[in-house]
């Protein structure tokens, strides 16, 4: 008899200096593989057997901390205390912060940061996108019929990409979860399953698929439409349907058909779901297809833990995006609590920044005021030559030399296994040394 | 040593059959025998002369973390406006409504005076994600049911006729997940609606593919569970729930489970007479099921009452979740989980007008009533399921009062004093049977030695109400509650306090399973084997 073995990072010395960590998870993209090797030789990682192209540059980009300073003010090297500090008077003096960044580390360190944010009152916003934004609402409309990857694996017979390129986006997904395993109820793989592609151009996957469906991204929403009357049976007039979806006459009309014959179909859809009046027509019409069959709606997920802290938010302050904590409690008025508004209106006045991003998630008016504000960046590499943040704290990476968990886009919460030993704080540390300091200051302020 | 000294209450531990006036100690968070010496002093006397006395309230069935409930909350940005709790004296801001934040939650039930919430439906694949959510719901100390009863493994060991491969199974899953108990939901019947093969009915209908039957599912988990000697029985939501008719089908799994312990979840919605074919017949079964509880040993069961108002459903049955989008019209989200379950989440809104809900209430009642013995009985709403778990007190007050009840079935739909007994019921709950329903009995059920009780080595949880002739009242506003010896609620003001424990079982197993079980894990799940055990640093 023996009880359960706790689940350590399994570190296999080789030979040579060289050693591996296996049952990795990649962060590169969506899938989040959890199945890979990867190896280290003289403190650096040289492979990552197995891993895609994406996973590979991943793994095999310069994730050093030598020679980079713990800490910088406006670009000049600093001491960590002092950084914080500055830090967090910032944060504190600032009368309408925004928190960004968030989905690139771990579930932890999106608490930390929420911890932090209800300290001074600000607005928190992962980087996800106005349109996945939107695709929520769309979610908070009529609901979602959904699944785990797995339930698919096992048990789909039909897959429909739907306005998305999984061979080049998301390139495992195609074998190991949508469409090449061997699932209980799918022997044969892929020859089990029908796949189908619906884009406005033959892409990488549609060359794959079993049938190519070719709808213009600007018709898309139509062809919803009409998919989601005929699965109802309503009698439309085949040219008006090919003139207002512009399709080939009958293409819709047989694929509605291919839907209805499927005994477990899986759409997939992008991480913003083609906006908010396509997401919400999906999430209708697969919802509608389960009378008589099952079907499940999938997003192929955004890359890093973009599920993981909408989750967090939504546990902790009842709302997946844009939550306002100006007021002392969670507010979500989507537009006007949102950090991408707040900017835009230039009521933002300081922006704390947390794990690796880029600006591209904001509009052009955000970012051209983010540029204007005091911005505090806690995250890997982040005090590399060039910042130009009021403060920036070198940071661990998740997954790399920080541990913690990070989820799946259809809610599987999987452990990071660091393969390198930490050189630098972790986000986590520096995100609870800073709410330390705005405790100090907030018990000062009222003495 | 740091003591406590409970001074001068009406101390009501019904486990020792104790209902008078009598100090309570509390030692290093643990209830102590009071010292020898009569003039012995405590660092903290609270002075609880007039006041009543009771252990922390223990809540054996609610749902309150992992991915459904993260669902429902995700999906209902409107069950919140308007109910948002403020960051204060340094306790963390959340919102309220059917589905309180993690912080709220723990706040509340600390504010009814619980100390410890079992999550009743957890799948396998969540459980990480539901540990994180309880290692964020401060106060109260908790656990969860680990859903086994549309387990591929599970199924495919009982097809085999492998028992102790079962058994070994069934310790290795509440291990890797940290689970406290096993909760079984439809048997065979979500995988079979997962199949999109339509619904089990009956206790002896075949699972498709896996060719097993509910019956064989119940029986040997519950053998299983009593082989392992696991502190909690087979927690069970069995078929058809809220489907009229579905009494007879509550009977015959009672009866199936004759010679093993068992508890019967939200028992108040498998008590329907009627059938699916005319729903104009639906009626109260609960006397019959009622006196198979009061002449039956080793079951137990809590109710899931219902309350009018707008709340929201949630389940493991996926299919009930559907069922419940088409008769509603509803927002609906379903979420499967590869090797187990489903997941169906619903907003509800139960309308005293609505003859149906209305003797869903009914029923409800009749069952806290009509089971003899209250240590048979836990009070719960399956919150969110029939209500929230901050409706508690209006249950109290009803069971104490008959007249209230009274006056509520009057407004009610005629029809339902028709077609349920309860207004014929004298019987009035006494304190003392209050105390039982809400901490003694679910305590005792799910095997807690340290709660539910104020004994000396209890976990030092004490509740301490201002009584009141309004039980409503004095049920919602306990004036101090002390966890595990820390005064967290202090005259009615709560404090930032500990956070609490989460409790879970790691019974032995033969390892020998281990690699069959990882070699169907690697071939059905989506996840590596090796990431599948949640960790100590998840708890």
């Amino acid at each position: 008899m023996s009880t359960p073995e706790e689940n350590a990072p399994e570190v296999v010395k080789e030979p040579a200096g060289r050693s591996s960590v296996a049952d990795a998870v990649c962060p590169a993209c969506g899938c989040l593989c959890d199945d890979l090797t990867v190896v280290v030789e003289g403190g650096r990682i040289v492979d990552a057997p197995g891993a895609c192209p994406l996973g590979r540059q991943w793994y095999l980009a310069d994730h050093s901390h030598a020679g980079l300073p713990a800490a910088s003010l406006a670009g000049q090297p600093a001491e960590l205390g002092a950084a914080l500090d500055r830090a967090a008077e910032v944060l504190a003096t600032a009368r309408s912060p925004v928190v960004l960044g968030l989905t690139r580390t771990t579930s932890e360190s999106v608490a930390a940061a929420l911890a932090v944010a209800e300290l001074v009152g600000a607005a928190v916003e992962p980087a996800t996108g106005e349109d996945a934004r939107s695709a929520l609402l769309a979610v908070q409309r009529v609901g979602r019929v959904s699944a785990t990857l797995g339930e698919v694996k096992n048990r789909a017979d039909l897959v429909v990409f739907w306005g998305v390129d999984p061979i080049v986006a998301h390139p495992r997904h195609w074998e190991r979860y949508s469409v090449e395993p061997r699932g209980r109820f799918v022997p044969r793989g892929r020859a089990g399953r029908t796949v189908v592609v619906v884009d406005a151009e033959r892409t990488a996957t549609a060359d794959r698929a079993d049938l190519f469906v070719k709808v213009p991204a600007s018709s898309r929403l139509e062809a919803l439409a009409a998919l989601r009357a005929l699965v109802r049976g309503t009698a439309l007039d085949a040219d008006r349907v090919a003139r207002a979806t512009s399709t080939e006459p009958g293409t819709l009309e047989a694929l509605a058909q291919r839907l209805q014959t499927a005994s477990y179909g899986a759409w997939f859809v992008g991480p913003a779901a083609g906006g908010p009046g396509e997401a919400e027509a999906a999430l209708c019409l697969v919802r509608e297809l389960n009378a008589g069959r099952r079907f499940v709606i999938l997003s192929l997920g955004a890359p890093g833990n973009a599920a993981g802290a909408e989750a967090v938010l939504t546990w902790q302050a009842g709302y997946p995006t844009s939550v306002s904590l100006a007021h002392g409690f969670p507010r979500y008025l989507p537009g006007e609590t949102s950090a991408e508004g707040l900017l835009a209106r230039g009521e933002a006045d300081a922006a704390l920044i947390v794990g690796e991003w880029s600006p591209e998630s904001l509009g052009p008016s955000a970012r051209a005021r983010l540029e204007q504000v005091p911005r505090i960046v806690i995250g890997p590499r982040a005090t590399a030559p060039g910042t130009s943040a009021a403060v920036a704290l070198d940071a661990a990476t998740y997954g790399i030399d920080a541990a913690g968990t990070v989820m799946r886009c259809d809610g599987v919460v999987l452990p990071l296994r660091p393969v390198l030993k930490a050189t630098a704080a972790t986000d986590s540390e520096l995100l609870r040394a800073l709410e330390a300091r705005l405790n100090v200051l907030a018990e000062a302020r009222r003495s | 040593m740091t003591t406590l000294r409970i001074a001068g209450g009406r101390l009501i531990d019904p486990t020792h059959g104790i209902d008078e006036v009598r100090d309570v100690w509390i030692a290093d968070g643990r209830i102590a025998a009071p010292p020898d010496d009569p003039g012995a002093r405590a660092d903290r006397t609270i002075d609880a002369r007039g006041y009543v006395v009771m252990p922390g309230g223990v809540d054996v069935h609610c749902h309150i973390a992992g991915s459904k409930v993260n669902a429902a909350r995700m999906l209902r940005p409107e069950d919140k406006r308007g109910r948002e709790t403020p960051r204060r004296n340094g306790l963390r801001s959340g919102t309220g409504g059917s589905v309180p934040t993690t912080f709220t939650t723990g706040y509340q039930y600390a504010g009814l005076g619980y100390t410890m919430a079992v999550d009743a439906a957890i799948a396998p694949l969540g459980a990480r994600h539901a540990h994180h959510e309880l290692r964020d719901t401060p106060v109260v100390d908790r656990a969860m049911l680990v859903l086994m009863g549309n387990n591929h493994a599970v199924m495919d060991r009982i097809r085999a006729g492998e028992r102790n491969r079962l058994r070994d199974h069934v310790a290795w899953l509440l291990g890797a997940t940290r689970g406290y108990g096993v909760k079984v939901v439809n048997p065979g019947g979500i995988e079979t609606w997962k199949q999109g093969q339509g619904k089990l009915s009956a206790l002896d209908d075949r699972v498709p593919h896996f060719e097993v039957t509910p019956r064989q599912i119940l029986v040997e988990l519950a053998r299983a569970i009593d082989e392992l000697a696991l502190p909690h029985p087979i927690h069970l939501h069995g078929l058809n729930l809220g489907l009229p008719g579905n009494w007879t089908t509550t009977l015959e799994l009672m009866r199936a489970l004759d010679g093993h312990r068992a508890h019967l979840a939200h028992i108040q919605f498998h008590s329907y007479g009627g059938s699916p074919a005319d729903t104009r017949a639906f009626d109260s079964q609960v006397p019959a099921l009622a006196e198979y509880v009061n002449t039956h040993d080793g079951l137990t069961v809590d109710v899931g009452q219902v309350l009018f108002g707008d709340t929201t459903s949630m389940t493991a049955d996926g299919a009930v979740g559907q069922y419940l989008h088409q008769l509603t019209g509803r927002k609906w989200i379903s979420h499967d989980v590869e090797l187990e379950t489903g997941c169906g989440v619903v907003p509800i809104a139960y309308e005293d007008t609505n003859f149906v809900h209305a003797l869903q209430w009914a029923i409800g009642l009749e069952w806290y009533l009509r089971v003899d013995d209250p240590w048979k009985v836990a009070l719960s709403t399956d919150h969110p399921n029939g209500g929230s778990f901050l409706a508690y007190p209006q249950i109290v007050a009803l069971l104490m009062d008959r007249g209230l009840r009274n006056d509520t079935l009057k407004r009610l739909p005629e029809r339902v004093r028709a077609r349920s007994g309860l207004g014929e019921i004298a019987r009035e709950y006494s304190l003392s049977e209050i105390a039982i329903i809400t901490r003694a009995a679910p305590a005792r059920m799910l095997g807690l030695e340290h709660k539910g009780h104020l004994g000396a080595g209890a976990d030092g949880d004490v509740t301490i109400y201002a009584p009141d002739d309004d039980k409503q009242r004095m049920f919602s506003l306990p004036r101090y509650l002390i966890k595990a010896g820390t005064v967290v609620l202090d005259d009615g003001d709560l404090r930032p306090s500990p956070a609490g424990q989460t409790r879970f079982v790691t019974p032995g197993f033969d390892p020998e399973i281990v690699p069959q079980i990882e070699t169907w894990f690697a071939r059905d799940s989506s996840i590596q084997f090796a990431n599948f055990p949640v960790g100590e640093d998840d708890l």
